[in-house]
């Protein structure tokens, strides 16, 4: 009894997911607005400084952990098991950020017990740095890495692994959006200002967006051929979380240069959830999929304590 | 008055009674027709009574046939049972992959056997082999054609 609710928990993961942004996307913009008619000065309530709020490093963990679920139902051997390791590994440099900023929080509140050692200010902006990196370009490779055995599979099952004149469009427009980034930041230092380490890691993980945009196009369009099943749900949201983390990057950077447009940081941080529960989604699917397979109708005992245990004990 | 063919064969075992037998004769006497089919019925009966003596028997030709005959009433059988693993497959692969999917790996004249193979195969790809395996058994359960099918994709 108690595994059959488990099981139904992890089956419904997506919906949850989904219900979960839902709410907190709606409640959100119902604060805005709101916000807004009672004529008040909008401060945004985006995540503070470069940690991700907690939302976000939630989504981040549930996504985690069901890509661990999805891994172990491939064993050694499989196409899919290299595949689910890196998402895998993708899933837990996006936890990072999130984890290292709640330790840093942690150390500089303690500080005063724990002594001034454990908070020290090179000690912190090291933990910041490797956290922006494992967020950023790191998962960006990683995730980049899953996708070409994925794309690999897909085009040794016969589906069309070419951008169509859509995603060529999408990729270009972002390769400018890079393009522009990058001489935005080459004009600054040339007028001697001074960019930050967060900026240089910013402008390191786009490149490697652009490829992950330019693997999700292509992915895309495989996944339409496949059609709308409970698998392709999965890969199509990898593809719509590709593209939220580009819709974030440029929406970050499109803060600064315009202050006083009121919504534009709620939209950022709502686009970074969206894309942290679309991230999540993959997995979830994934494992509904398996456990869908392993319990089609939900009313075969025998079943349970056949295919369950690998997958989700 | 012509008379019947029947009334021929039996007046040509003697069946008829004597009028009836009088009257066949004075008419065959008088016709040349008549004469002429009662020549043949009587050729007929004796070709079938040298063949019941000796009956004409071709073994190889008689056990073809039988062998043919098994060959429909299997095909029949089997086909039914191919036709629900099809159906079967194609509602699986439309359920997790999509329609599409299903009509590129449901190629025209593609047998049973084969489709249950391509499909388990991206079904152990896609889904992990444990899976795979409860979809091929859902697949399969009730199938009187189920063993040979299970063995192809093993």
């Amino acid at each position: 009894m108690k595994r059959s609710a488990y099981m139904d928990r992890m089956e419904s993961a997506p919906r949850w997911i989904l219900c979960f942004l839902g709410t907190y996307l709606a409640v959100h913009l119902l604060s805005l607005y709101l916000w807004h008619s009672a004529g008040l000065p909008l401060s945004t309530p985006g995540t503070s400084g470069n940690s991700p709020g907690l939302f976000e490093t939630g989504l981040a963990g549930a996504g985690l952990w069901l890509c661990l679920v999805a891994l172990r139902s491939f064993p050694a051997g499989t196409p899919f098991r290299r595949v689910w390791m890196l998402l895998a590994v993708a899933a837990a440099a996006q936890v990072a950020p999130g984890a290292l900023g709640a330790l840093r929080g942690t150390l500089s509140l303690s500080s005063g017990v724990l002594g001034a050692g454990f908070a020290s200010p090179g000690w912190m902006e090291r933990m910041e740095r490797f956290a922006l990196l494992a967020g950023g370009p790191l998962r960006l490779a990683l995730l980049a890495a899953a996708m070409l055995p994925l794309l690999r599979i897909l085009r040794k099952f016969g589906f069309r692994v070419r951008a169509s004149a859509a995603g060529r469009a999408v990729f270009g427009i972002f390769c400018l959006f890079t393009l522009c980034r990058f001489c935005e930041a080459g004009a600054a230092s040339l007028a001697g200002g001074r960019i930050g380490s967060g900026e240089w890691i910013s402008l390191a993980g786009l490149p490697i967006l652009c490829v992950l945009f330019l693997e999700a196009m292509l992915l895309r369009r495989a996944v339409a051929g496949m059609g709308n099943g409970l698998i392709a749900r999965a890969w199509i949201a990898l593809v719509f979380a590709v593209l939220l983390t580009g819709a974030g990057e440029a929406a970050l950077w499109a803060i600064p240069h315009y202050p006083q447009s009121l919504p534009l940081a709620m939209f950022g941080t709502l686009i970074e959830i969206s894309a942290a529960a679309a991230f999540a989604l993959v997995p979830a699917c994934q494992v509904a999929a398996q456990l869908h397979a392993v319990n089609p109708a939900g009313s075969r005992p025998a079943d349970l304590a056949t295919g369950v245990p690998a997958l989700a004990r | 008055m012509h008379p019947k063919r029947a009334a021929l064969i039996a007046y040509c075992d003697a069946e008829t009674g004597a009028d009836r037998g009088g009257r066949i004769a004075r008419h065959l006497a008088e016709c040349q027709e008549c004469h002429e089919r009662l020549r043949r019925i009587r050729g007929e009966k004796e070709e079938l009574s040298a063949g019941a003596a000796a009956p004409v028997c071709d073994p190889a030709r008689d056990w073809d046939a039988v062998l043919a005959a098994m060959a429909a009433w299997r095909e029949g059988r089997d086909g039914g049972a191919a036709s629900e693993l099809t159906s079967r497959l194609q509602w699986q692969l439309e359920k997790y992959f999509g329609a599409p999917a299903t009509r590129m790996l449901r190629r025209p004249g593609v047998r049973a056997e084969e489709l249950l193979g391509e499909a388990n195969a991206m079904m152990e790809a896609f889904l992990g082999p444990q899976a795979a395996e409860a979809v091929r058994d859902d697949c399969l359960r009730g199938l009187v054609w189920a063993g040979p099918a299970r063995e192809a994709t093993r």
